[in-house]
Parts: C-alpha cells; sequence; structure tokens
C-alpha cells in the first residue's frame, strides 16, 4: 500500500460529523429519521435560535444560527428539540474512541470534528480505504453519518470534508487548488468571516484565485500576518502539525449569554454576570484550573462589542472571587447602554497545583489558620504519597459535566477522554 | 532675554529638570521647561505638577563665568525637542535669544535652531512653602534611605497611600517604611537637632525614586522642608518640590514580628545567589516562587519545580539553624530585592511559620528590617 501514499508529506484526515445533534438524536429516535428536525436553544426565548438542524429540514431553508421563529415560518412542520449534551457527548467519546483505533494522532476539535493523521498507516490500506473503513464503522456501530476528507494537510482536509456532504468522501489534492478552490468566492475558504471578505474586498480580493496571488504588502496592511497565512492556504499550503495535545491546552475558560431582552438595569446585569462567573468556576474547578487573568465581554444592542480584562496579582479559582472582579469590571467599562450580550471569561489559567497566592500582610491570617491543617496533610502526603490525601476541593471524579454548557458545545469533556 | 552659557552646566540642569517633565499632561504648557534668565544667572524649572524641579546655574562659580547674561527675561521652550537639542550642540558654549513673539534662538558655533516658545507668565507658578518642620540629612545617607526602602512601594492604584514611602520622624530618629502589602522595608536613622518634633508623612515613591537619580552621592547636607501637603528638597543650586500623598498610612509597627520560632543565620552572598540560581527556572512574569527548607547538619535547601521546564536543588551551608523545622515558600524576586538592601555579609533571618510573614536583618544591624510574605499552594 505504500506507493499510495506520498514520498514526502503527510496525510490528513478531517472527519466532519453531518449535522451532529439532529444526527444523534435519530440514532436515539428512529421515527424522527426522514424528518425535519432542528436543535435549537430556549425554544420559548428570543435566543432560540437553530443549533444544527437535519438535512430534511436543510431542504426548506433552514439553517445554522436561524431565529426559531423564521425556521418554523420557513417549514411549519419542523421538530424542534432542546439539546441534550449528555446524549452528543456520549456519541462524541464514542467516535473519537474508533478514530483512535487507527492511530493515536487524532486530534479533536470540536464535539464533531477532528483531523487524521494516517501518514504511517498504510498497513491498514489506502487512504481512500481507511476513510471508507472509518465512515462505515461510525455509520454502522453509532447510526452516524460522517464526512471524510483526505488531503495533505489540515487546511485542504477540511475543506475536502465540506465538499461533499453527507456521507461524502473528497480527495483534495494540491494540483486540484488552481480548478477546485480558486474560481470560489473567498467567504468560502475556512478562517475567512464576514469581516475579513470586507477588508479583502478593498484590496480587490474577491476569488480565492484572487487571494492566492494577491500582493502580500497590500494583504499584510489590510490583515497582518494573518494575510499572508490566508494567502498559502490559498495556494493550499499549511504546515500545521496534527496535535493529539492541542485540546488539552487551556488557554482559557469562558462562559457567555444572549439576555433574553436588550438590558439596561445594573442589578440584573449583574445578577447575568455572577451567574456567569458560577459556571466558569464550575469548569475551572472541574478542569482543576486557576485564572490569571479575569475579563468581560459586553455586547451592546448595536452589536458593538468590547472585551476587557485584568490580570490578578493571584491566581482565582472560586465563584465569589471571579464574580467580584467581573463585576468590578463591568462597574468600570459599562457606559450605560442596552447589554444584547454578557461574557466572563478565566484567562491564562494554568494548573492549580502550579498555582500560588502570594499572601498578604493585612489578611495573612486567614490563611494561616489553616496552617495546622495543611502541614498535616503535607506530612501525610509525605508519608503515604500524594493521592494519600487531597482537599476537598482536589478532588475532580464523576461531578456532572452538564454545567457551564448550554447551546454552545462545549469541549471540556474531551479532557477526561484519555 | 539673552545669555550664552556653558553647554556642559546647560545639558545637566536640563537633564535634571527633565525628570519632572512628562509628555502626558493635562497641563500643556507643562510640556515644556521654563528658563528665567536675572543678573544672578539662570534658572531651568520643570514639573509635571506632582513633582517640580528647579535648577540654578549662577552667573558666576569660584570666580569663573558660567553665564554671560545679556538680557534678562523667560520662555518656556518643549522639553522634548530642547533636551535634544543642546545635547547635540557642537560647541562648548551655547548663545540663548528670545525675539519677538517668544521665537527662541539657540546658536552653538555655526548651528543655529529657532523654537516656537511659550509665554512664561502662562507657567504655573511653584508650591509656596513655609519652613514650618525641616531637617537635614547628608546625600549619600538620604539616597541610602531611599534606595533602601523606595522598591517596596505598591505599584497598584488599588490602595494608593501605598504607592508612597511613609516618614515618621520621632524621637530624634528618621524612620522610612514602605509597603506593597506582600512586603515591607524599614530603615531608621538618627537625625540631629529633631528630638521634639513628631510627625510623619507619605512622599510618593516615584518622587523619591527620581530625587534620587538628581542627587550627587556627596556628604553634603540636603534641607527638608516639610508643610501639610508638600515636601521640598533643597541642594545646592536645587531644589526638588513633591506632593505628599493624603491619607493615613497603616500601622505597620504591630505587623512586625518580634519573636520568631524558626532563625537562621548565613551568609548573605551565598543565599543571594542560591536565590538567583533556584529562580531561573521559577517562570518569568509569574511570582517566581523559590522553596525553602530547612535540613539536618545546618544546611538550608533551596528549591525550584516548574514542571514544563524542569527544577533545581541547591543546598547553603547557614552558620546556625535555631528553633522547628520549616518549609516554606515565597518570591525569589522579593527576597533578592530585600538582600540587595542589606549591608553586612551575614544576614540573620527569623521565620514564623510557612504562613506568616518572616523578617530579614543584618546580623549586627536592626536599622534595616526587610519582611516578605510567602506564597501559600492552592
Amino acid at each position: 500500500m505504500q506507493e499510495m501514499y506520498p514520498k514526502k508529506g503527510r496525510v490528513i484526515l478531517h472527519v466532519d460529523m453531518n449535522s451532529f445533534y439532529a444526527s444523534v438524536e435519530m440514532a436515539y429516535d428512529s421515527s424522527l429519521k426522514g424528518k425535519p428536525l432542528a436543535i435549537a436553544g430556549n425554544v420559548e426565548e428570543r435566543r432560540g435560535i437553530i443549533v444544527t438542524c437535519s438535512y430534511e429540514a436543510r431542504r426548506f431553508g433552514v439553517k445554522t444560527t436561524m431565529p426559531l421563529w423564521e425556521a418554523k415560518k420557513l417549514c411549519p412542520q419542523l421538530i424542534v428539540k432542546s439539546p441534550d449534551f449528555d446524549k452528543y457527548r456520549t456519541a462524541s467519546v464514542a467516535m473519537f474512541d474508533l478514530l483512535r483505533q487507527y492511530t493515536s494522532l487524532v486530534e479533536p476539535v470540536s464535539i464533531d470534528e477532528g483531523y487524521m493523521d494516517i501518514t504511517e498507516c498504510h498497513e491498514m490500506g489506502s487512504p481512500i480505504e481507511i476513510a471508507k473503513s472509518i465512515q462505515q464503522r461510525i455509520f454502522q456501530t453509532l447510526d452516524l453519518p460522517c464526512s471524510i476528507g483526505i488531503a495533505p494537510n489540515k487546511f485542504l482536509a477540511k475543506t475536502a470534508s465540506d465538499m461533499k456532504k453527507p456521507m461524502g468522501i473528497t480527495i483534495l489534492r494540491k494540483r486540484d487548488v488552481p480548478d477546485k478552490l480558486w474560481p470560489l468566492g473567498v467567504t468560502e475558504m475556512h478562517g475567512i468571516g464576514e469581516k475579513t471578505a470586507e477588508k479583502l474586498e478593498s484590496i480587490g480580493v474577491r476569488t480565492i484565485g484572487d487571494l492566492s496571488q494577491a500582493n502580500e504588502m497590500q494583504l499584510r496592511h489590510a490583515l497582518g500576518i494573518n494575510g499572508l497565512k490566508l494567502k498559502n492556504r490559498a495556494n493550499g499550503e499549511d504546515n500545521r502539525g496534527v496535535d493529539p495535545d492541542s485540546i488539552y491546552e487551556h488557554k482559557s475558560v469562558g462562559n457567555s449569554t444572549t439576555l433574553p431582552y436588550d438590558s439596561t438595569n445594573e442589578k440584573e446585569l449583574l445578577t447575568v454576570i455572577h451567574t456567569l462567573s458560577e459556571k466558569v468556576a464550575f469548569r475551572l474547578k472541574r478542569k482543576n484550573l486557576a485564572g490569571q487573568k479575569i475579563g468581560i465581554t459586553i455586547r451592546f444592542k448595536n452589536r458593538k462589542t468590547i472585551t476587557r480584562s485584568k490580570t490578578l496579582l493571584n491566581p482565582i479559582t472560586s465563584h465569589k472571587n471571579i464574580s467580584e472582579e467581573a463585576k468590578a469590571l463591568f462597574k468600570i467599562h459599562w457606559n450605560g447602554d442596552a447589554v444584547r450580550l454578557l461574557g466572563v471569561t478565566a484567562f491564562e489559567v494554568i494548573e492549580k497545583q502550579e498555582a500560588f497566592k502570594q499572601l498578604d500582610i493585612f489578611s495573612y491570617q486567614q490563611d494561616a489558620k489553616k496552617e495546622p491543617l495543611f502541614s498535616a496533610i503535607e506530612k501525610l502526603q509525605a508519608k503515604y504519597g500524594k493521592k494519600a490525601l487531597q482537599k476537598g476541593t482536589d478532588y475532580t471524579g464523576g461531578t456532572s459535566a452538564n454545567m457551564g454548557a448550554e447551546t454552545s458545545f462545549s469541549k471540556d469533556f474531551l479532557d477526561r477522554q484519555r | 532675554m539673552r545669555f550664552i552659557i556653558q553647554r556642559d552646566r546647560l545639558i545637566q540642569s536640563v537633564q535634571d529638570v527633565m525628570k519632572a517633565v512628562t509628555s502626558r499632561t493635562t497641563i500643556p504648557i507643562l510640556t515644556g521647561i521654563k528658563i528665567t534668565a536675572t543678573e544672578e544667572g539662570v534658572t531651568f524649572t520643570g514639573s509635571d505638577s506632582d513633582i517640580s524641579i528647579e535648577s540654578f546655574i549662577p552667573a558666576e562659580e569660584g570666580g569663573d563665568e558660567i553665564v554671560e547674561i545679556k538680557e534678562t527675561g523667560s520662555i518656556v521652550l518643549q522639553a522634548r525637542f530642547f533636551s535634544e537639542i543642546v545635547k547635540k550642540l557642537p560647541l562648548g558654549t551655547v548663545e540663548m535669544q528670545v525675539t519677538n513673539s517668544f521665537q527662541t534662538i539657540i546658536r552653538s558655533g555655526k548651528a543655529e535652531f529657532n523654537l516656537n516658545g511659550l509665554d512664561a507668565d502662562e507657567y504655573p507658578h511653584l508650591p509656596q512653602i513655609e519652613e514650618e518642620k525641616t531637617l537635614k540629612l547628608p546625600a549619600d545617607l538620604l539616597k541610602t534611605l531611599i534606595r533602601q526602602t523606595v522598591f517596596a512601594v505598591s505599584t497598584s492604584e488599588t490602595r494608593p497611600i501605598l504607592t508612597g514611602v511613609n516618614w515618621k520622624i520621632e524621637n530624634g530618629q528618621i524612620i522610612c517604611i514602605a509597603t506593597d502589602s506582600h512586603r515591607l522595608a524599614m530603615r531608621s536613622a538618627p537625625i540631629e537637632g529633631e528630638e521634639q518634633s513628631s510627625y510623619s508623612v507619605v512622599i510618593p515613591g516615584k518622587s523619591l525614586n527620581e530625587l534620587s537619580k538628581i542627587l550627587d552621592d556627596t556628604t553634603d547636607l540636603i534641607d527638608i522642608v516639610i508643610t501639610e501637603n508638600q515636601v521640598l528638597f533643597k541642594a545646592k543650586h536645587l531644589l526638588f518640590f513633591s506632593r505628599l500623598l493624603e491619607g493615613n498610612y497603616p500601622d505597620t509597627s504591630r505587623l512586625i514580628p518580634t519573636e520568631s520560632k524558626t532563625d537562621v543565620v548565613v551568609h548573605t552572598k551565598d543565599f543571594l545567589q542560591a536565590i538567583d540560581r533556584a529562580s531561573l527556572l521559577a517562570r518569568e512574569g509569574r511570582n517566581n516562587v523559590v522553596k525553602l527548607s530547612t535540613m539536618d547538619g545546618g544546611f538550608l535547601e533551596i528549591s525550584s519545580n516548574t514542571p514544563e521546564i524542569g527544577k533545581v536543588i541547591e543546598e547553603v551551608q547557614t552558620e546556625t539553624i535555631d528553633g522547628e523545622e520549616l518549609k516554606i515558600s515565597f518570591s525569589a524576586k522579593y527576597m533578592m530585592d530585600a538582600l540587595k538592601t542589606l549591608e553586612g555579609t551575614e544576614i540573620r533571618v527569623k521565620f514564623t511559620g510557612a504562613m506568616r510573614p518572616f523578617v530579614i536583618h543584618s546580623l549586627n544591624d536592626e536599622t534595616i528590617t526587610q519582611l516578605i510574605l510567602p506564597v501559600r499552594t492552592y
């Protein structure tokens, strides 16, 4: 099989589950199969937007992020379910476990997609045979459809998996790029959103082909270093490796929520921040992390969004501390305009074992009170090992993974998959 | 205004008053330096309204003519440009002349600058100081007092009073105290002629840092005049004004432990170097934590562990270790800052427990006290 693999370079698969939440629901309840199904956040409230929908619903024009009322107008018989993350998590874990049977080089990107590096897998067959096998086994054992892209790098693999849905397998070689990608508009490219597209438009770049030939000076001016990266991608180049650990590197832990209605009521907004802080604290605790920087996001009625943060002297973990810092930031930076969305994030998170609290001359007595306890723990740990005795807050087994994730998926659960 | 001045003296004075000038000011004219020429000499003034510095260059000193005054008067020139210009002028003498509408000519050799000046009458007046409380300190002692304490002031505005150094004058002594609430530095020194007075002020740390840069290491006496809300330092040809911080400085005397549970005497340089080495692997920009453990045989173990980088362990031989055994973690930076201020070859460290402040002194000199709060793990 060696001849089916490049002599140098890599073979990357991008496995993308098709309308994952809806497919999982259908796998659980086969009576839903073949019907227009949508998964949406809070059904009664305004933030009820479509998180995902089945292909049957898409045929009516229903799309992800569409408000529920609009979707119902397009498709009155639409079946709407609220998300059940426990189900999706279970399915996701099973899916990634299956992928890891082929290679340990599996990088989960989110709950329903991941990259695999199968360069060294020639004994299992040609890349396309492996892709077929993966697709069939996921379909047979989990009853879930997926699309797979096969390419020499991540960018092309991801682009390829998007080309044929559902249940597609697409090979995209670098030599296919001029024919298949260049005629497309830049917004078709991963990593280019509306804002970036606008900026590219201003320097006359409309298609991926334009981008592949664009002037680097202009690109750098319009988009900074990211501009050059995008140009490389447009030429089918992407040197990012598949990193199974990337999901475990925490940089920030944050939660946000769109309010049921735009609010100018400070008390109400602070309550929301309090609740978000609780979720952040919960997730930090579950992952045994501490944040060294606390930030807030405020999106105003006119969609203008600001983020503000503060670096802390001591890393914090508790709901109380996070809430205090977030509220203080909010009070400083809120201009009184109606707020549409609020977010609280702990940045620069570190493992709690590595975190230190610098004691304060005016308050160290509080910490010193626990000194006898800590020294007793230390002595026992020295004698019987670190695991023999841990502080209650360090115990992470068996907590519910449900909190802190609502409409958007949370990747937290992938942490303990290994 | 018109005068001819020696360039090196001009540079020195301009550099000194520049210490008070900031580009970030709400009063635009304060981005300038005020220059006033009288028959006696030329005065330069810079201010950011917190600190004001006045430097005087006499027309004549020790029989030498330093400034030739041709016409008295005053002007304000943009500090940023003026200070750069004087540094780069070609000859040893500089002629300055104000023509109509505040245009100022700066001439040296064949170089001629024409700077737009501002009306000196618009420049704010310096604080009026009534000489109520004065004390005198030699410049070198004053600089030492500052160096040994000011590093410990707070850089955060959460408790503004802690951004200053507390000067207490009582019982014929001056006591300087600074704390950012994680460490504390205290230095006392006797002062003459002030046995009866007792008062306390808080001087912004920034002011003291700038003052220290300007003063020469001499035994010349500096007059220090303290009023309700200003302090003035008077040296030869130099006036340094600073605003005082308002508010009560916390009473720190009760915060400094008097007894000790573990008492260590160690060679200062050995200890400092071991801490320095151990901190190499402690992460940059973080708390920079090292761990100290007492060991049998009069050894201290200094260690640091950063999982993704590596770890380091070093044993330091002490003179003596008395009292309970101890494991304590603290900021290497705070420890090094403190050790660098201590004179003498040996130090005594008095620990009172793993989560309590500890005190460092020179072995036979208790006029300097350095106190550090440890860190604890979560």
